[in-house]
């Protein structure tokens, strides 16, 4: 919030809507996702301990505490937490796992419920009051995870169809004619190799990133058209603004957490495809 | 310039920077562990369930056939107690008309001796009756004879010839009064 309120008004002495220093709406930028760093390394394209790595160890401690106490005791008769484990489990396998390598798919079963719980939790860190912000809106822990994905793929597709076979399954298309290789095997290569995941990464990046820039908007614009002390009607119009963005806020806030779990799903239903299609060959 | 370009480089909102990066890859590190660690218990105790599930159905199918071929026997007794209550009737309706019929022929014959015997007595007494009536007709006969005529036949040769002449002309007068004792 310390963030937000000094985008809306920073050197402003009133940061509100009809104020006497002519102080206009200054949008929530860029920097919400440029922390502070609270122990800076000093060295090149780094960013230090921020706010990212707080939440990021909240994270872990979360996620690895929500798995042990869910198997915990773990009997044939479940008690409530290890129904929640289950739960998520069955959701995992039968939703994402299963529809992308079927029966395959119960050996990265661990790997795909980590990713899910995982990105699910870094994801919601977004809307938890007094920490939103959305760890997979810092583009390098999407990255970790797509490049996982990435390298199990390539592992995978080795280890079935040896070297050649992996590489000639993802770059020559089976049923083109041959006159037309020389155009679809670069196309292929970009797109398999380079663009995938890329896009993997990206595409839950990007929506967490604007999802937190739009949620930091209406708080901002909240925050700025919220003057009662203006006078008059200016008061009455500046408060029923400010509660309009509120109303936005909450509105958006609950889709968000709608958008963070549908990401989390999206990208591991991604990654079982992928490794599905590897472990299938050719396509 | 250098300050400018740094600034730049930490303003992008594509940037991978690697301790970023690794601390990521320690974060799935660790939570991958713990997944690792929990699967199995949580697999076992899912397999567990599903075999006790399944031996569960298993011994209600059992059960159920059990149940099934007991009752099966129980209809069978039944019909059987059924057949068996069926015949002892018949056998029993049997008897009866057996018995009726045996009866009716006792109570026949014994109605026929009786009767038998009664026509017998009733000859029997006739005969006696007609005997006794001979005689004392005769006597009387006699009796009179001798009254009437005074005399005594002194033969008795002729005596007799005489009175069964009078009885065989009372026996022709006495025809309707004799069928009418019979």
């Amino acid at each position: 919030m310390r963030a937000i309120v000094a985008a809306s008004g920073e050197g402003c002495q009133d940061p509100h809507i009809f104020n006497d220093h002519g102080c206009g709406f200054e949008a929530p930028g860029t920097s919400l996702f440029f922390p502070t760093p609270w122990l800076d390394f000093g060295i090149p394209l780094t960013s230090g301990i921020t706010k990212y790595t707080l939440l990021l160890l909240i994270v872990v401690l979360l996620v690895s505490a929500f798995w042990l106490v869910t198997s915990r005791n773990a009997k044939v008769v479940p008690r409530r937490w290890q129904s929640i484990g289950e739960l998520t489990i069955a959701f995992v396998r039968d939703q994402m796992v299963r529809p992308g390598m079927g029966k395959h798919g119960d050996r990265y079963m661990p790997l795909m419920l980590t990713l899910f719980t995982f990105i699910l939790a870094m994801n919601v860190m977004g809307i938890i009051p007094g920490l939103q912000l959305p760890v997979t809106s810092n583009l390098a822990f999407p990255a970790v995870l797509s490049l996982i994905v990435y390298v199990l793929w390539n592992v995978v597709g080795i280890r079935e169809h040896g070297f050649g076979g992996h590489v000639k399954a993802k770059l020559v298309p089976s049923g083109a004619p041959m006159w037309i290789m020389p155009v679809l095997v670069p196309i292929e290569f970009i797109s398999n190799f380079v663009f995938r995941p890329v896009t993997h990464a990206v595409r839950l990046f990007a929506t967490m990133f604007a999802g937190h820039m739009l949620l930091a908007v209406f708080a901002a614009a909240g925050f700025y058209l919220f003057n009662p002390d203006a006078g008059g009607i200016l008061s009455v119009v500046s408060v029923g603004y400010s509660g309009m963005a509120l109303v936005g806020f909450l509105v958006f806030t609950a889709f968000e957490l709608f958008i963070m779990g549908l990401q989390a799903y999206v990208f591991v239903l991604l990654a079982s495809f992928y490794i599905g299609e590897a472990i299938e060959g050719a396509h | 310039m250098p300050a400018v370009i740094v600034a730049a480089e930490q303003e992008n909102i594509l940037r991978i920077h690697w301790d970023e990066f690794t601390f990521g890859l320690i974060a799935f590190a660790v939570i991958f562990a713990v997944v690792l660690k929990m699967w199995p218990r949580m697999t076992s105790a899912l397999d567990e369930r599903a075999n006790q599930i399944e031996g569960g159905i298993e011994r209600a199918k059992k059960a159920e056939a059990e149940a099934e071929e007991i009752r099966q026997q129980y209809r069978e007794k039944l019909e059987e107690a059924h057949r068996q209550y069926a015949q002892e009737i018949d056998k029993a309706r049997e008897q009866r008309a057996a018995i009726i019929a045996e009866a009716r022929e006792e109570a026949q014959v014994e109605a026929r001796r009786i009767i038998d015997a009664a026509h017998a007595q009733i000859e029997a007494d006739r005969q006696h009756t007609l005997a006794q009536l001979r005689t004392e007709i005769g006597a009387l006969s006699t009796d009179l004879a001798t009254r009437i005529v005074g005399e005594t036949l002194s033969d008795s040769a002729a005596q007799n010839r005489v009175i069964d002449r009078f009885l065989a002309e009372l026996e022709q007068t006495g025809d309707p009064a004799q069928a009418e004792v019979r």
